[in-house]
């Protein structure tokens, strides 16, 4: 169908998290036909088991969709998801970058939120028009009007007009439509200009190759056309063009201001990386589209298979799901406790969650994963630098001068009830108080910077269980700070476990070495013989547990029918011992790694 | 070298801990159920016959609630269609209450010359708790009918609130009753039965409790002159059950009846838990057996290990290496470097230290492909 460029609108929703962004985007699709109710699987977009488990959106999804409005013109509207976790605001300023708007939806319940503003303040500078929407009307707690107001405040968009809806119901989604065609401007850009399209996601395909997912600003694209990108030299032949509706569905061509996908039987995701711009071989652009800033992983955890064999099938795992995620970076790693893995870097725990999980479900491999760290940028006495993103890498004491950890901009939206225990926890945490402001009677936005070490064990968790889940909380990463830090080892009946050695403050290493040691006396099982747990700094033993030997492990009787029988719970006892690691002559199950992670609860 | 097990399907009522196959309720059926064991005992002596029988033994379920003269024709049947040594021993288990003096002089004619007695604890009360059928005073009773007969009895450790000086004052009162053969069993809470949920509330004791009792008893029993030679067996000198040292040998035995396992021919079976199943299965010319499988290679030789390292006579490396054309030191060189610190070598003899006798799962894992 030919629909002019006037008649085409871009657009992203953006919310905080289960503010109803799936929601609606399974509503609109709803309305302009796209799919009938009775075929409608619940939020369509968020099409990986995880994402419709855990409700949030993790990877960005196109659709295309046809509306014909209320003054009779057809127009074409190209949705594109976003996630809504801060752990991805990368991938959401990627989606940002190939629209013209963005529906900015706030619950009327809860209001602005911290992610509300983030994302906002992304579309904002993104230059992208902000239509807001208010939803969840449906609620018995809904207050619409002092939400409206609340967005104008904060955030200084006129929200009076902003439709009131329950996506839930599907209660005033024309209204969204409408505003949609009145407020979001159509798409710019020249046809007959040289061909520049911005790749804004890929995934790769076993038949067509790497998928890309453009958005041309300039030009056409058609089956045939020869294309290669800037930052690679190779050249393609665009083998099919299409469009999301929400399936891919092949098109004859692609022009200025569509959204679409690309395949060009091309064998590596390296050749199109996300934020490259795609021309023609023939009459080529000469500057490539902006692009976007590299997403740069902050979190880092060793991944190691279970099984020290699958060692190949993990690393064919991660780099299929590198190849669609630009911000997973992997570097092969080795560890005496664990055997041969990976060094993973993520863009933080949400991140590193799902990509575990992943690992697990989609490749069906058993996996090992040790206590997230992040980057230390380390100066030694002959005066060159290091980073460092693995404990064990840490040159010996002697040759460090001093070292530097990342720090961030923490913004926490609360209700001023819970803003004395929520200044306690970011003051444990090492934080530095920076600013508070009232947003309104409500609403208190505090202001901390942090360092990041402090955010990757648990601090959700505990700005959740201090605020009933009141609180939001968002950060950026400013930039690194000198700190006092020293590396801790732990050592199981006297050796070093190289996986389980952490980077932690200075006066905080007694502290947190009490609680790996009492966490880890709690899940590693009774054995032979007494295992002393012992957490060291620089060779000095500042905690100490003891696992006591086991005193019964035996089979009571065995006689004539019993030997089948209990040469299977042997079997399924041995099965066990497999998950787990010997560190000297100690074992220790698999989740051990895992666990010192969960050990700062509030006390 | 073979043993025979006859399986008793019956008992009076059953125990909160019992998850054997023994049916109260079907007591009525023991003429029946035995005409069909007299009947797979001369099938299986077809199948087997080159079988010499050493040891024969009946088990339970409560044996002795059936007519004595039942159990009479099982082993004249197992003594007409195998060929069955003069001296062999044969086992009942019984339980105090329901023997008297008629049955065990027919048990006696017919050869049975080993009386294990189900005792459990000397403590009336904690027997009421195990759903026992009886009191410390009819275990002296039975004893009293046995008296200068083999008498075996078994004690349970673990039990609700157990102490190690009940456990004692238990095997004072066995003591008393004339045994030379003590069984001392940690109780095992199977899923299934009532002491199950006892477990799960932690009502028992804990193993470390366990574990404590039975290095107590283990020193008393010395004491009184019965030493340990199995996990949970004690006897004083030349009392030790041939029957049950078979299996801790990876030696042959048949089994009929219910439930019962047999190890022939390098095959190991076990036969139906269902009383109507069996007899049907029976009477009909059909095999009784649920299962079947053939233990050969590594399998074969983990078993002799698993089994041999349970008892004080350990691990004989020569019979070993000759039964299975294997070089043990070599084979398992890696397994007796970690290991050996737990395990004692004596010329070709390996045993479990004394110390670890109660930890040896891990031991014996390592054995384990």
């Amino acid at each position: 169908m030919a629909v002019k460029k006037e008649n085409v609108r871009n657009f992203c929703i953006v919310a905080h998290i289960d503010h109803g962004k799936s929601t609606l985007a399974d509503r609109l699709m709803e309305k302009t036909g796209q799919v009938s109710e009775r075929d409608m699987e619940e939020q369509l977009l968020d099409s990986m088991d995880l994402e419709r488990e855990r409700g949030i959106t993790i990877k960005l999804t196109p659709v295309r969709m046809f509306y014909k409005a209320k003054n009779g013109e057809e127009y074409i509207f190209n949705l594109i998801d976003t996630p809504g976790h801060v752990d991805f605001t990368y991938e959401v300023s990627r989606s940002l970058k190939a629209c013209e708007g963005a529906i900015l939806i706030v619950d009327a319940t809860q209001g602005v939120q911290a992610q509300t503003l983030a994302n906002a303040y992304l579309a904002i500078d993104n230059d992208l028009e902000i239509m807001p929407v208010i939803n969840k009307i449906d609620l018995a707690s809904a207050r619409p009007d002092e939400v409206a107001t609340e967005v104008e405040e904060i955030l200084g968009i006129e929200a009076q007009s902003a439709p009131r809806i329950s996506a839930k119901t599907g209660l005033n989604i024309e209204e969204v439509l409408e505003q949609v065609i009145e407020k979001i401007p159509a798409p710019k850009g020249d046809e007959n200009a040289p061909l520049k399209a911005l790749i804004f996601d890929s995934y790769y395909d076993n038949f067509k190759g790497v998928i890309c997912f453009v958005r041309i600003m300039d030009g056409e694209v058609k089956i045939g056309t020869k294309i290669k990108t800037f930052m690679s030299d190779k050249q393609f032949d665009v083998t099919e063009v299409g469009v999301f509706s929400p399936k891919m569905q092949p098109k004859d061509s692609l022009s200025a201001g569509e959204v679409g996908y690309i395949a060009a039987s091309i064998k590596s995701i390296e050749d199109t990386a996300v934020g490259d711009t795609i021309t023609g071989v023939e009459n080529p652009a000469t500057e490539p589209l902006p692009g976007y800033k590299k997403a740069l992983p902050m979190v880092f955890s060793g991944v190691f298979p279970l099984d020290g064999s699958k060692f190949n099938d993990l690393k064919d795992a991660l780099l299929k799901l590198k190849l669609n995620d630009a911000a997973l970076s992997i570097e092969p790693d080795n560890s005496a406790a664990l055997g041969f893995g990976f060094r993973c870097g993520f863009l933080g725990l949400l991140h590193m969650d799902v990509i575990q999980e992943r690992i697990e479900r989609e490749f069906d491999l058993e996996i090992i994963t040790t206590a997230p760290s992040v980057s230390y940028k380390v100066y030694k006495t002959d005066g060159t630098q290091m980073v460092i993103e693995n404990p064990t890498h840490l040159p010996p004491v002697t040759e460090i001068d001093y070292m530097e950890e990342p720090i961030i901009n923490a913004s926490i939206l609360t209700p001023p009830d819970y803003v004395g225990p929520i200044m306690e926890l970011c003051q444990y945490k090492r934080g530095v108080y920076k600013d508070m402001v009232y947003l309104d009677k409500s609403r208190v936005e505090l202001k901390y910077t942090l360092p990041l070490n402090e955010i990757i064990y648990d601090f959700f968790d505990s700005l959740k269980s201090r605020t009933k889940g009141y609180a939001s909380f968002d950060y950026e990463v400013s930039g690194y700070q000198r700190s006092d830090l020293v590396k801790m080892d732990m050592l199981l009946n006297g050796d070093i476990c190289d996986a389980l050695s952490i980077i932690v403050h200075k006066d905080k290493a007694y502290e947190r070495g009490r609680q790996i040691a009492e966490k880890l006396k709690e899940v590693i099982p009774r054995q032979m013989f007494e295992i002393p747990i012992q957490a060291a700094v620089g060779g000095k033993i500042i905690a100490r547990e003891t696992v006591k030997a086991f005193r019964k492990d035996v089979l009571a009787k065995c006689y004539g029918g019993d030997v089948t029988r209990k040469k299977k719970l042997l079997e399924k006892q041995k099965e066990g011992k497999k998950k787990m690691r010997s560190i000297g002559t100690v074992e220790i199950p698999s989740e051990a790694f895992i666990s010192i992670l969960k050990t700062d609860n509030d006390r | 070298m073979a043993g025979i097990y006859i399986h008793v399907p019956f008992c009076k009522q059953k125990c909160t801990y019992c998850d054997f196959a023994s049916y109260p309720r079907e007591l009525g059926k023991a003429e029946s159920y035995f005409a069909c064991l007299y009947r797979e005992i001369m099938g299986r002596a077809k199948q087997y016959p080159d079988k010499i029988i050493d040891t024969i033994y009946i088990g339970g379920g409560t044996p002795s609630v059936v007519d004595a003269n039942l159990i009479a024709g099982a082993i004249r049947q197992v003594k007409k269609c195998f060929t069955v040594r003069k001296d062999a021993e044969i086992t009942i288990e019984l339980n105090p209450g329901t023997v008297d003096k008629e049955k065990i002089k027919i048990y006696k004619q017919v050869g049975i010359n080993r009386f294990s007695i189900g005792l459990q604890t000397g403590y009336d009360a904690q027997l009421k708790k195990l759903n026992r059928i009886h009191t410390a005073k009819d275990f002296l009773e039975c004893c009293n009918l046995l008296k200068g007969e083999n008498i075996s009895a078994d004690i349970l450790m673990g039990l609700h609130d157990q102490t190690l000086d009940q456990v004692k004052k238990s095997v004072d009162l066995a003591i008393a009753g004339g045994v030379s053969h003590l069984s001392v069993y940690a109780l095992t809470p199977e899923v299934g039965t009532p002491i199950y949920t006892d477990y799960l509330n932690g009502e028992l004791l804990s193993d470390d409790e366990v574990a404590d009792i039975y290095d107590g008893i283990r020193a008393y029993l010395k004491e009184k002159g019965f030493s340990r030679y199995e996990v949970s067996n004690f006897a004083k000198d030349g009392f030790y059950s041939k029957h049950n040292m078979n299996y801790w040998k990876r030696g042959e035995y048949i089994g009929v009846g219910v439930s019962a396992s047999s190890f022939a021919d390098g095959r190991r079976f076990t036969n139906t838990f269902s009383i109507d199943e069996y007899m049907n299965a029976i009477i009909y010319n059909k095999s009784p057996e649920i299962s079947s499988d053939i233990i050969e290679g590594e399998d074969a030789k983990f078993e002799h290990i698993m089994l041999a390292l349970r008892t004080a006579a350990g691990l004989n490396i020569k019979e070993f290496n000759e039964k299975y054309s294997a070089n043990f030191d070599e084979d398992y060189k890696d397994v007796l470097q970690k290991k050996m610190r737990y395990l004692d070598r004596n010329g070709d003899i390996l045993t479990i230290k004394d110390e670890y006798l109660y930890v040896q799962n891990d031991i014996i894992l390592a054995f384990m492909n």
